[in-house]
């Protein structure tokens, strides 16, 4: 956590309206900070996100990426402010509730180690129709069971064939690991996309393409995006890029004052 | 759904989820068995008697009585007289009796005389009479009927001639080898004491003695004879170890108790075998409880090894669980991954060992029969026992409780991020 001895909170997300109409996404004075951290890691006045937009959350590690996709995720939830997702005021519902949410219109893609590793490729797509009937029921809308449209996704991002469904998923190259976890992401069509460093174990080939598909997929379903990486060669490719650590090089007013 | 994962992690961590159903099968067998052979040998024990009303011996212990005249635990060490027994015979509530004399032995089986109405009377397992599988009731002095044990043990047949010693164990102290008896009758089994009993008319146990030549040039024989003097041929001045007495009608017994105990001209013991055999129960349920306290413990340990198995994969998985929680599962779901695995375990282990058990007793019934004298059989759990793995179950489940609740704070604490 640097020795930065700034008197404003650290992480700021810089603010931009976005006149879009329908908002999937709606922050208002954030703040979260983790048990026995005083300092608040994410800090955000506002933020909307528009539907089908794709966003570019960029900041080195440990800039509250990570914790930001939670709080999106309504994983956990923020010490002050409210998230509004799809008109749902987030911390009005209940933990169980916020879970059913989450089911029915996140799909997340870690990092890394995104698989469980006792489950078929093919039940791990599946995954999320076991936890949502929203997502289940709308994977039927376009094919005629869950596993079929299991089957088409992995089709779609290369990873259809009959040898790579057959193969524990633990021996899957990380590319195709990763593949899988945008297929499982994608399944049931939910809202919201949240990728956190989905690249970052990728070479530059790998990353490039993985990107491609995972841009046609969410325009197919018409998923909004939100995606972190430290790595900012990719942003161009964004509709719009957040700075998560705008104050560290370009300080803001104090968020107070901006909300 | 959770039940589903559950069983695919278990299966894929199969090694160390293997090696514990095994640890808490073999535990549970032990103290299934364990319980089992408490419960059927008591069922044995209570089989031997039925029917009988009292039992009638010398002044002494009821334990002891009850153990040496039914089970063949240990031996006499007083008489009763040939008069006393004549007199409490012949009251009109009495409706027959059945006369024991031990203390003899045919190669360590027990040879007890006694009369025919042990074959009309003798009751076991409620209501089951004495069956023959050869021959037929003695009927001269040297004639013997041999349990079916003895008889399978020994290879005896019909017409077989044995020859019936002093004492009790495998060194019999001076054969009677003059008064060889012949087999005539050989009993169906009973799973009771009387399959390893030998038994003559009290007229041949009388022949035995009567030639008291031996104790002439054998000190110990002499002792023995002295204290079972059955030199006179007299047959009114014959001692016996104690009798069985069965009733007209039972609400008699108490007060026939009382009048026996009473009895003025030789201090006897009656006792209600039904009671006293509970004496026996308090003083064998301490070894019980102290058996059955040890086979408790090893399931603890069973579980304390699920417990160490599912802790250690804790950290390992709370990669899953973020996973798991990202797809929308709840905490409480997170929670009953967990404690669905554990029950899992139990469940499996307590089945595992319940077959085990089966499989074992099946195996082991020949050679538990012959040297052990248990007659454990085979079968679906008693109430009792059922109880029990119920109980283990819901201790696997218990034993669940704190990894699963350890994982449920992660999953709260981790959020998406795992951080270790």
């Amino acid at each position: 956590m640097g020795g930065s001895s700034w008197p404003l909170a650290r992480t700021t997300v810089r603010v931009v309206v976005d006149a879009a109409s329908a908002i999937v996404v709606e922050l208002s004075g954030v703040v979260f900070s983790w048990p026995a951290v005083a300092r608040p890691v994410v800090n955000v006045a506002s933020l909307r996100i528009a539907r089908g937009e794709r966003v570019f959350l960029r900041g080195p590690s440990g800039s509250g990426k990570s914790t930001l996709l939670s709080l999106l995720a309504g994983v956990v939830t923020p010490q002050a402010g409210a998230i509004r997702m799809l008109g749902t005021d987030l911390g009005a519902l209940r933990g169980a509730a916020r879970d059913r949410f989450r089911a029915d219109h996140v799909g997340y893609i870690f990092q890394m180690f995104n698989l469980i590793p006792y489950l078929s490729v093919l039940e791990n797509v599946c995954l999320p129709c076991g936890f949502s009937a929203a997502r289940a029921a709308k994977a039927k809308r376009t094919a005629p069971d869950v596993r079929e449209e299991a089957r088409r996704l992995l089709d779609h991002l290369d990873m259809g064939s009959a040898e790579v469904l057959r193969r524990p998923v633990t021996e899957l190259s990380v590319g195709q690991q990763q593949r899988v976890a945008a297929a499982r992401a994608l399944m049931g069509a939910p809202d919201l996309v949240l990728a956190d460093e989905p690249t970052s174990a990728l070479d530059a080939d790998r990353r490039a393409a993985f990107l491609e598909l995972l841009f046609r997929e969410c325009e197919r379903a018409a998923a909004t995006l939100v995606f972190a990486s430290h790595d900012i060669s990719l942003a161009p490719r964004f509709d719009r890029t957040i700075d998560v650590s705008a104050s560290l090089h370009d300080p803001q007013p104090r968020p107070q004052e901006l909300a | 759904m959770i039940l589903n994962l559950a069983l695919k992690s278990l299966r894929n961590r199969r090694f160390t989820a293997v090696l514990t159903v095994l640890s808490i099968a073999l535990a549970v067998a032990l103290l299934l068995g364990v319980e089992r052979i408490r419960e059927q040998s008591r069922e044995a024990f209570a089989r031997t008697i039925s029917g009988t009303d009292l039992i009638v011996g010398a002044r002494s212990s009821p334990m002891h009585l009850l153990l040496f005249s039914v089970f063949r635990i240990g031996n006499p060490n007083n008489n009763v007289r040939w008069d006393s027994y004549r007199e409490i015979a012949a009251r009109p509530e009495v409706a027959w009796t059945i006369p024991l004399s031990l203390g003899d032995s045919h190669r360590g089986y027990r040879v007890l005389g006694t009369t025919p109405d042990y074959f009309e009377h003798l009751r076991f397992a409620r209501e089951h009479k004495l069956a023959f599988a050869h021959g037929t009731r003695f009927e001269n002095a040297r004639d013997a009927v041999l349990g079916a044990e003895v008889a399978q043990a020994l290879g005896y047949g019909l017409g077989q001639p044995i020859v019936i010693a002093h004492g009790s164990g495998e060194m019999e102290s001076s054969l009677h080898k003059e008064h060889p008896f012949r087999v005539v009758g050989i009993l169906a089994p009973t799973g009771t004491p009387v399959d390893r009993t030998i038994h003559v008319p009290l007229e041949g146990i009388d022949l035995i003695h009567t030639g008291a030549d031996e104790a002439a040039h054998d000190p110990l024989a002499a002792a023995v004879q002295k204290m079972r003097p059955r030199q006179r041929s007299d047959p009114e001045a014959r001692p016996i170890s104690a009798f069985l007495l069965g009733l007209k009608t039972r609400g008699g017994a108490l007060s026939l108790q009382r009048v026996v105990n009473d009895h003025a001209r030789e201090a006897l013991t009656a006792i209600l075998p039904g009671v006293t055999l509970l004496e026996v129960w308090e003083v064998v349920g301490t070894a019980e409880r102290a058996l059955l306290a040890m086979s408790v413990l090893v399931v603890v340990v069973g579980l304390a090894g699920m417990l160490v198995a599912l802790l250690t994969s804790l950290a390992e998985r709370r990669r899953e669980m973020a996973v798991l929680r990202s797809v929308g599962a709840r905490p409480a779901q997170i929670f009953g991954l967990i404690l669905g695995e554990a029950t899992l375990l139990g469940v499996i282990g307590v089945a595992l060992g319940g077959i085990a058990l089966d499989v074992g007793v099946l195996l082991a019934r020949p050679w538990l029969q012959s040297h052990l004298g248990f007659f454990v059989e085979p079968g679906w759990p008693t109430p009792r026992e059922a109880g029990l793995m119920l109980s283990i179950v819901v201790a696997a489940g218990l034993v669940g409780v704190l990894p699963a609740y350890r994982i449920y704070r992660y999953s709260l604490a981790d959020g998406m991020t795992i951080r270790m």
